[in-house]
């Protein structure tokens, strides 16, 4: 029986064009469209347009050099475009403006008595500037160890002794903690799915209201149908339907931006929970509200507020403390967080076990309340 | 013949106020009764605790001689109930909607085919099966809305209400499919606004006001008993003004040891418990008068002036 209220809801859902909208291509699209902004998925370099007017093996040695950092592809200006180069950084349509003056390689080879320079034209208020002048200083780092190496070779130092007056005194030894870098690809992927498995609730909402106000529920009691069947079988639908839509963004996510999922034991585990939290407090929703506006009221705090609360939209390590503790509170910080322990530091099921009990902690509250509400929700729709 | 439905002293309040306060009655196995009322006078009330959607505050309700509370779950299987509204997933074809109703009813597999083929085609649908219910008629969704309460077979059927807002062509198709139950044996319980519906369908009625059974038993008793004959006179004179534009018309002479005529149509009424009388006295009177008379009949009682002289208003006032 309760199968068969599933399917009857399935083949609704399948004719409604909507719900794939809502539950499949939004979350794809925002998937695509803050993994964009929030850049790392593909051809995101920053582009620094220069004007090279020394035109030396010196500067295009620079620029080569500057070119082969990570994160910035360089863009040749004709001097003739400076003035309009300027314009544009005032105008906040560029960064910067790199110019290579003339006299470059002479100051590079120390001939002219003059120290080499560039001229970094920039918007202060564009977050790309500082990272750019790093960068330069860097190249600078190695030109000038390049310089005393040759001072040294022709004072007539070994190669061994060179080596050790240039190694630094200091080595950072990295060891990363995690099995991957995080990126925004590991935020946006399970971030916009986590959200949008809340989003199933509207849903809900609609056909528990819709059926208690058209009398459906009211005739359905007239047949063989149980009312702890008709629950059953309205979960089970929605059940499976965050189910499907969970694996179809995840695998998006895979296979579109090569997201590594990593143990995908423990991901199904958490896929089940999840769903089984997010539809458990929607059928408390549904059994809370009095009408489809106030259903909608409820799941747009929900799902906004815990999306903001729970980090779906950017890290929580980026919030203040208080805000910190308080995203302890929603589902989705838990979902999240379990999400990222196992794609990105490479946990397994035990190590999510803590946020997997939170999930099942906010699932049981949702189906208790939604059964002690039920009682309730069947003698409005019969009387 | 046996009872399907026995209901005595059925009560109901609904937060204190009474929808329904002793209503009682009996309906014959194989029979099609009419409950008759205006708006909110209990009709549905009582039709959804007969179906098991409500319980009563007290009354002895059953169903095929068993007690309705202590025997619910076999009395839904017996019972197929149409409600007022139109209650089908409107995305779903017709086909699909039978399917889910059905199976809520138990039936399955090839079984449940070779039923909703039935009762399409016993509701004149069966060519659009495969048809969204949104691209029906009023009267079409009508139809498979009653055809989805007789997929289990019931033995009783409860239709509330079952042909407001549609079309005669759909309100043809419900009447020949009751008239079709009724010959196999399944007993009709039919509320409804419209007394031609209860005189040409029902052989036994009640008429509910206020929550409690003003008038009931076969319709020609109920007429018999409740409804005043009348005896109803035609002029020839004020056809003749109205023809020449004119406003002449005249009252005719009340036939002695009657009412005053009251206007009906375009002639004169007066109600009485002796028409052959009436005639005489009225024919005589007007003769004396020289009034041409163009008609002068008996006019039988109907539901209508049933009602009328019962609650003092017309069913479609209320």
């Amino acid at each position: 029986m309760a199968l068969s209220i599933a399917v009857k809801e399935w083949k609704l859902l399948l004719k409604e064009k909507g719900t794939f909208f809502w539950l499949l291509l939004m979350p794809v699209l925002f998937i695509v469209l803050f993994g964009s902004v929030l850049g790392n998925l593909g051809g995101s370099d920053v582009s620094v347009p220069y004007i090279d007017l020394d035109k030396s093996a010196a500067s295009q040695s620079f620029l080569q050099a500057l070119g082969e950092k990570s994160g910035y592809k360089l863009v040749e200006k004709n001097p003739g475009e400076r003035d309009d180069q300027l314009s544009r950084i005032r105008d906040g349509k560029e960064a910067a403006l790199l110019v290579v003056p003339q006299g470059f390689a002479n100051g590079v080879s120390g001939q002219g008595g003059e120290q080499a320079s560039v001229e970094l034209y920039s918007d202060p208020t564009s977050q790309t500037v500082a990272p750019l002048k790093a960068a330069i200083e860097n190249v600078a780092g190695g030109m000038r160890e390049s310089k005393i190496e040759g001072a040294l070779m022709a004072a007539g130092e070994t190669g061994e002794q060179l080596q050790a007056a240039l190694a630094s005194p200091l080595r950072i030894d990295d060891k990363p903690q995690v099995a991957s870098a995080g990126n925004a690809v590991t935020q946006v992927v399970p971030g916009y799915t986590v959200m949008f498995v809340f989003f199933v609730i509207i849903s809900m909402i609609r056909r528990f209201i819709g059926d208690k106000t058209t009398g459906m529920t009211a005739r359905l009691r007239t047949t063989r149908m149980t009312p702890i069947g008709y629950l059953l079988g309205m979960w089970l639908a929605y059940l499976v339907v965050a189910l499907a839509q969970c694996s179809v963004l995840l695998a998006f996510g895979h296979f579109a931006y090569d997201v590594q999922l990593g143990d995908l034991g423990a991901i199904a585990a958490l896929v089940i929970t999840l769903a089984v939290c997010g539809t458990g407090i929607g059928l408390a929703i549904c059994m809370l509200v009095r009408g489809e506006n106030q259903g909608m009221a409820f799941t747009q705090l929900l799902t906004m507020g815990g999306a903001v609360l729970g980090g779906l939209w950017f890290p929580v390590e980026y919030m203040p403390k208080a805000m910190k503790t308080v995203s302890h509170f929603v589902p989705q910080y838990w979902a999240q967080k379990a999400f990222q322990d196992i794609m990105v530091r490479g946990d397994h099921l035990a190590g999510i076990l803590p946020s997997l009990a939170a999930l099942a902690a906010f699932a049981a509250a949702g189906l208790l309340v939604a059964l002690l509400r039920f009682r309730g929700f069947m003698k409005s729709a019969l009387d | 013949m046996s009872k399907a439905i026995t209901i005595a002293g059925l009560a109901k309040s609904y937060e204190g106020k009474p929808a329904l306060r002793n209503i009682g009655f009996e309906v014959r196995e194989g029979s099609c009764f009419g409950l008759l009322g205006p708006n909110g006078a209990g009709k549905s009330t009582t039709m959804k605790i007969l179906s098991g959607l409500l319980d009563p505050d007290r009354g002895d309700v059953r169903v095929m001689g068993k007690e309705l509370r202590r025997n619910a779950a076999e009395i839904r299987e017996k019972i197929g109930y149409v409600p007022q509204s139109i209650t089908l997933y409107e995305k779903l074809s017709a086909y699909d909607n039978l399917v889910f109703f059905g199976e809520m009813y138990g039936v399955r597999g090839g079984e449940l085919k070779r039923r909703i083929a039935d009762v399409l085609g016993r509701v004149g649908l069966a060519d659009r099966a495969k048809d969204a219910v949104s691209s029906f008629s009023g009267g079409m969704k009508r139809r498979v809305n009653i055809a989805a309460a007789l997929l289990h077979r019931p033995r009783v059927l409860i239709m509330d209400e079952p042909t407001v807002g549609i079309d005669p062509q759909s309100r043809n198709h419900i009447f020949e499919m009751i008239r079709s139950l009724q010959k196999e044996g399944v007993t009709v319980l039919y509320s409804t606004h419209y007394m031609e519906e209860v005189e040409s369908l029902c052989d036994e009625l009640a008429i509910i006001d206020h929550g409690e059974v003003i008038a009931s038993g076969g319709l020609g008793e109920v007429l018999d008993r409740f409804g005043s004959q009348a005896v109803y006179l035609e002029l020839n004179g004020p056809q003749e003004s109205q023809a020449q534009g004119q406003e002449q018309e005249q009252e005719p002479p009340a036939p002695a040891g009657f009412d005053r005529p009251e206007r009906k149509d375009r002639g004169w009424i007066v109600r009485t418990n002796s028409p052959l009388e009436a005639i005489a006295a009225w024919a005589e009177a007007c003769k004396a008068k020289s009034l041409p008379v163009k008609q002068l009949e008996i006019v039988r009682p109907s539901l209508e002036t049933v009602f009328l002289s019962l609650t003092g208003t017309t069913l479609r006032d209320t």
